[in-house]
């Protein structure tokens, strides 16, 4: 066991979202911290059973949106009422009502990239990323919890493997993961 | 998970309306009824006449206030252009003659469509001509219109929204099903008040209802109008009206049926009814929610036309509906009725809100931007009198009305948190009543009462009496039946509902 | 997402299927050779293509005189072209946004492959777009670029430029939409890539997806705010397409219902595209499990509403041009019906109206054959209704002297050909290169929306015991 390049995992599989989610749960009361779950899918109410907070992704939506409004708006008053005027059917230069579609897309556009780049930012996600995959069947039909035991010190492996087992995993292993 | 931990259903709760509860509504309802008496007779005898902003008390002030402020904006955009300006200052004048000719100068100047700007100097002068001396009835049958087509469209949309849920195998709304199946024991009233106003004050309400109207021999012919007396003719619109509501009534009373028989029965036979019938009633819905739009708000302005107006309607109602249900569940909630109902339920509701406000607002705005942009003159009339008309009497409403049916819950109702918080749905729920209250009232007052309305005693008195009517009905609906469907095959879903 | 499901439904997943089956059924055809069937087909999308691009040089060399445009008649096929097309591509975002918010479950199994072919209908009437500008090098200047005339920059109260920032929006919206919903499965034909080259190149694709619930719950965040964001953009597209006829003065165009007759127009068109590609992608795919009747019969559902919307909105028209006392507008209506193109009138009015009428039983609802015709007799009406709407209204203007016929070239068919070709062999390539299904979000689904079967795994009663022990019924949590 080499003390800083690499870090050890116990990685539960399990069958089952509703199984997962329970172990999880008892896992947690037994005072062990997990590291990650890995799922095929998204599992309703995991976040709160492992204690995640909420996402603040809309907030970064809103803020996205507010930008392209402005730009929208101020964009389309400079150039109609002030840098070029046009008088084009006897309405106003800059006529609030005209400035509707084309602000309402751009916020749209804003709101959508800004929030779907900060998530790819956020989440170490991209093109070349390779995140750490623990069992690539998480991404057919299992369920893996994992347990980094360098932040578990004072449990026994053992103890947790036989805790996982109680739970329902249908098996437990042991991965060592070079950084 | 969440699959098999039991939500008890209390299978008979029922609402009871106390004896108290039913003093506190009828003393209000009281109290609206006198405030009305007030007002006529405040109206009959000439006292506040021609001051109603003042008439209004407090109001008046905050009224007054935005409305010059809305002015100067009003002018600021016509000095931006020239040919706009002549338009604006016709309109500044205070009847609905200049009105016209402004519209008219403006199309002249404006845009270069002979024909349309010919057809608008006709309709011009024809308005002007059927224009009569206001008297303070019209103003009486208008506002009691407006409670009328406003408070019974909030019934339709409770069978409405039911129905829906029927037609999409919805399974979250089964909990809440009673509430809006409730608003349509309204009707029957809703149907009274109408027939019994539009028989009194049709002449005040209708232009198109005036003898000789049609008649080209007569002095106030109206060219237009004769070419809709197909359409718009007393013994048609009589029928159209009665059909409607006897249809809806019906299918309502089917649905009632069907739903407090499933309660004893159990089963899937009577769900499986009720999806049938629920098309059936979706199918009449579609034609007569529009047509009745129409007969009942359109033809005020008889002169007046849009394709979209029984949908823009439709979505008013809507918003209205969808608000009344959130507001009666979250206070039978609060008075610890529908424990069962969890707040993912009422989150849905607010979500509900939010969307169909927005919705409102596109259809608002696809109706004021197209002809906003073509600018023709019987076209655009309908939006000059409502922005710049009548003195700017109707502007800051203009304004308000987009505020507060769009900008508001839009904004307040944006975050999770809002629709999951008791009290800032309530306040959205009221914001949105009152809004579309307003919409309505933007629609039929102008046309109605011309620069003649107002907010006094009369108005005030007669909302205060149509709330207490409404919520006295709803009240004891709720109270004679269970408040949960029990037997709904959905029943569990929605008790498990969890977002 | 509970697992209670009420015993009305209908399941959404037959065959008692797993979610191990869930994604070998679907990598399948990702991962083996191309079928002979697919061969075939790509060959005639290809020749096609091919036919198309000549038609598509023809126009740019020679000029839109090819066309079969008029004085009086300045928009025909290319503007009917385009609107179809859009409105076709309202489906996917339809699919996987409202239905998304609205939580439909069977959106599922099908919400990807509309999504692909929305995607591709955009980029079909995109290149409407290109091609009636006749100059397509100069497109830039429909984007307000400053230029050397001295910044003249476009006019934003024209429709025309809401239509470029409408269309470029939703098209770049769809894509990040459905990018992202593709992520997770990319990971799952990474993780079963058997060959150096595909594991590469998916592995690019899947971004480093790892299924961690940290990057579910932002991806579920992203999810829900994209459908929020992309439910008003869907509606905002048709819209803005409809205001380029509904701003103008025409009879027949300037009409206020245009904005959501169009919407509704769209969806009805889209959907019926979206029952023509999967009733036959799930055929030649074998996915009968996961594209069941009752998916079918839910689209022909939606089908059903849409067309008597449109219905509605056509009797709403005509009976506001008799009503309106506008002789221009009364007249334009009844030339629709009994002018020279009242064949184009009762065409559209057939296919679309009455034809979805059918689905009224449900027998018809769930008979495939039907089904199929019925599909793509309403995408042949609704052509027939963006040609109506277009060319009769513009044929026959405010003076007689200028009224003429619009009669299709050899190039205006080719061009439309091009479309065929173009959007077949994109479909095409995505069936074979893409994961057809959503694998993810149905394996979500496939345990409270299954057919129920006799091996259900055991695990799961003594799974949801214990979460019943430690989950208090607390039921007015927040």
């Amino acid at each position: 066991m080499s003390a800083t390049t690499s870090t050890n995992y116990l990685v539960g599989v399990f069958e089952d979202d509703d199984v997962l989610m329970n172990a999880v749960r008892k896992v947690r009361e037994q005072g062990v911290k997990i590291y990650e779950c890995f799922t095929p899918f998204p599992i309703h109410g995991m976040e709160d059973a492992m204690g995640i907070k909420r996402s603040r992704l809309p907030r970064a939506a809103f803020m996205f949106g507010a930008t392209g409004t402005t730009f929208a708006i101020t964009m389309i008053t400079l150039m109609m009422g002030f840098d070029w005027p046009m008088n084009i059917g006897g309405k106003p230069f800059a006529a609030p009502p005209v400035y509707i579609p084309v602000t309402f897309e751009l916020t749209v556009l804003f709101a959508a990239l800004g929030m779907v780049g900060t998530f790819l930012v956020v989440s170490g996600l991209g093109p070349g990323s390779n995140k750490l995959v623990l069992d690539p069947r998480f991404s057919d039909d299992k369920f893996i919890m994992a347990i980094d035991l360098g932040s578990n010190k004072n449990l026994d492996p053992a103890k947790i493997t036989e805790l996982l087992k109680s739970l329902g995993a249908s098996e437990v292993n042991t991965k060592e993961v070079s950084e | 998970m969440g699959a098999h931990h039991k939500v008890s259903v209390d299978k008979e709760e029922r609402y009871e309306f106390t004896a108290a509860a039913k003093k506190r509504i009828l003393t209000w309802m009281g109290v609206g009824i006198v405030m009305t008496v007030i007002g006529i007779a405040m109206l009959a005898l000439g006292i506040g006449e021609g001051k109603h902003e003042a008439a209004g008390a407090g109001h008046g002030a905050a009224t007054h206030a935005s409305a010059t402020e809305n002015h100067s904006t009003a002018n600021a955009h016509s000095e931006a252009n020239g040919t706009k300006t002549e338009a604006h200052t016709g309109a500044e004048h205070a009847d609905v003659k200049a009105d016209a000719h402004g519209a008219t100068a403006h199309a002249e100047a404006g845009h270069a469509t002979d024909a349309h700007a010919e057809k608008g100097h006709a309709a011009a002068a024809e308005h002007g001509g059927g224009h009569h001396e206001f008297h303070w009835t019209t103003r009486l049958w208008a506002d009691l219109w407006h409670n009328a087509v406003f408070f019974t469209g909030i019934a339709i949309i409770g069978v409405f929204f039911v129905a829906v849920q029927y037609l999409a195998y919805a399974g979250w709304s089964a909990g809440i099903k009673r509430v809006p199946e409730a608003f349509g024991m309204f009707l029957p009233i809703g149907a009274g008040i109408m027939l019994v106003v539009f028989g009194l004050g049709h002449h005040d309400l209708f232009h198109w209802t005036h003898e000789g109207i049609t008649d080209p021999t007569a002095a106030n012919y109206d060219k237009i109008i004769a070419g809709k007396s197909w359409y718009l003719n007393l013994p048609f619109y009589l029928t159209r009206m009665v059909a409607f509501f006897g249809l809806w009534m019906l299918y309502y009373s089917i649905i009632r049926k069907n739903s407090l028989a499933e309660d004893l029965e159990g089963g899937t036979a009577r769900w499986k009814k009720l999806v049938y019938f629920s098309s059936g009633f979706i199918v009449i819905f579609a034609v007569s929610s529009s047509m009745a739009a129409w007969d009942w708000v359109m033809s005020i302005d008889p002169h007046w036309f849009s394709t979209l107006f029984g949908w823009y309607t439709f979505a008013s109602w809507h918003v209205s509906g969808l608000a009344c249900i959130t507001l009666t569940v979250i206070l039978l909630k609060e008075r610890g009725y529908l424990k069962h109902v969890n707040m993912s339920t009422v989150h849905d509701l607010g979500k509900f809100m939010f969307a169909f406000s927005v919705f409102w607002a596109y259809l608002w705005t696809s109706q004021f931007l197209l002809y906003y942009y073509a600018n023709i003159p019987e076209e655009v009339i309908y939006y000059i009198e409502r922005r710049d008309g009548f003195d700017g009497k109707y502007t800051a409403l203009f304004f308000l009305n987009v505020i507060i049916n769009f900008a508001f819950p839009f904004l307040f109702l944006m975050t999770r948190d809002s629709k999951r918080q008791i009290i800032f749905l309530k306040i959205a729920a009221i914001a949105i009543l009152a809004g579309h209250w307003l919409d309505f009232y933007l629609m039929i007052m102008p046309g109605v009462t011309k620069g003649n309305s107002g907010f006094g005693f009369l108005e005030f008195g007669l909302v205060l009496t149509f709330v207490c009517l409404f919520i006295y009905v709803i009240s004891n609906t709720l109270s004679k039946q269970r408040l949960t469907a029990i037997n709904h095959p959905m029943l569990e879903e929605s008790l498990h509902h969890d977002i | 997402m509970s697992h209670v499901t009420s015993s009305v439904r209908e399941p959404l997943v037959t065959g008692g299927k797993t979610i191990k089956d869930i994604t070998n059924d679907v990598c399948r055809q990702v991962e083996g050779k191309p079928t002979t069937a697919w061969m075939i087909a790509f060959a005639v999308a290809l020749l096609v293509l091919a036919y198309g691009c000549y038609n598509l040089y023809l126009t740019w060399w020679v000029g839109l005189g090819k066309w079969g445009l008029n004085k009086t008649v300045g928009w025909a096929w290319d503007i009917t072209n385009f609107v179809w097309w859009v409105g076709i591509g309202h489906a996917g975002t339809l699919i996987s946004a409202i239905l998304l918010l609205f939580r439909q479950k069977w959106r599922t199994s099908i919400n990807r492959a509309a999504e692909a072919m929305t995607i591709f209908a955009v980029l079909c009437a995109a290149s409407f777009i290109l091609m009636h500008m006749g100059r397509p090098w100069l497109a830039n200047w429909a984007l307000p670029f400053g230029n050397t005339y001295g910044s003249l920059w476009v006019n934003f109260n024209s429709p025309l430029v809401w239509d470029v920032f409408a269309i470029s929006t939703y098209f770049t919206v769809s894509v990040v939409f459905w990018f992202i919903g593709l992520i997770p499965d990319l990971a799952t034909i990474r993780d079963r890539a058997q060959n150096p080259v595909s594991k590469t190149v998916y592995g690019i694709l899947a971004f480093g997806w790892n299924g961690s619930q940290k990057d579910w719950g932002r991806y579920e965040a992203v999810s829900l705010i994209l459908a929020g964001l992309s439910t008003p953009l869907v509606l905002s597209v048709h819209t803005i397409v409809s205001m380029d006829f509904a701003t103008s003065l025409i009879p027949g165009w300037h009409t206020t219902i245009f904005p959501p007759y169009f919407v509704a127009g769209a969806i009805f068109s889209g959907f019926a595209m979206v029952l023509t590609l999967m009733l036959i992608t799930r055929k030649v795919f074998k996915l009968e499990d996961y594209i069941t009747l009752a998916h079918i019969e839910s689209m022909n559902k939606v089908i059903l509403l849409t067309g008597s919307i449109v219905g509605v909105a056509y009797i709403t028209e005509f009976f506001m041009a008799a009503y309106s006392g506008v002789a221009y507008e009364r007249y334009a209506f009844i030339n629709r019906a009994f002018g020279p193109y009242w064949w184009a009138y009762w065409s559209m009015m057939t296919c679309n109206v009455i034809s979805p009428q059918f689905f009224w039983f449900r027998s018809m609802r769930r008979n495939i054959t039907v089904t199929f015709i019925l599909s793509i007799i309403v995408n042949i009406g609704m052509w027939f209704e963006r040609f109506v709407i277009i060319v009769t209204s513009l044929h026959r203007d405010y003076l007689p002297s200028s009224w003429a016929y619009f009669t299709a070239t050899s190039t205006d068919i080719g061009d439309y050909l091009f479309s065929f070709g173009f959007f077949f062999t994109l479909f095409l390539l995505f069936a074979k290169f893409l994961p057809v299904i959503n694998m993810a979000e149905v394996k979500a689904i496939v345990k409270s929306s299954s057919e129920p079967t006799a091996h259900k795994p055991a695990t799961v009663v003594g799974a949801v015991s214990g979460s019943e022990a430690n989950h208090s019924p607390d039921i007015n949590k927040q």
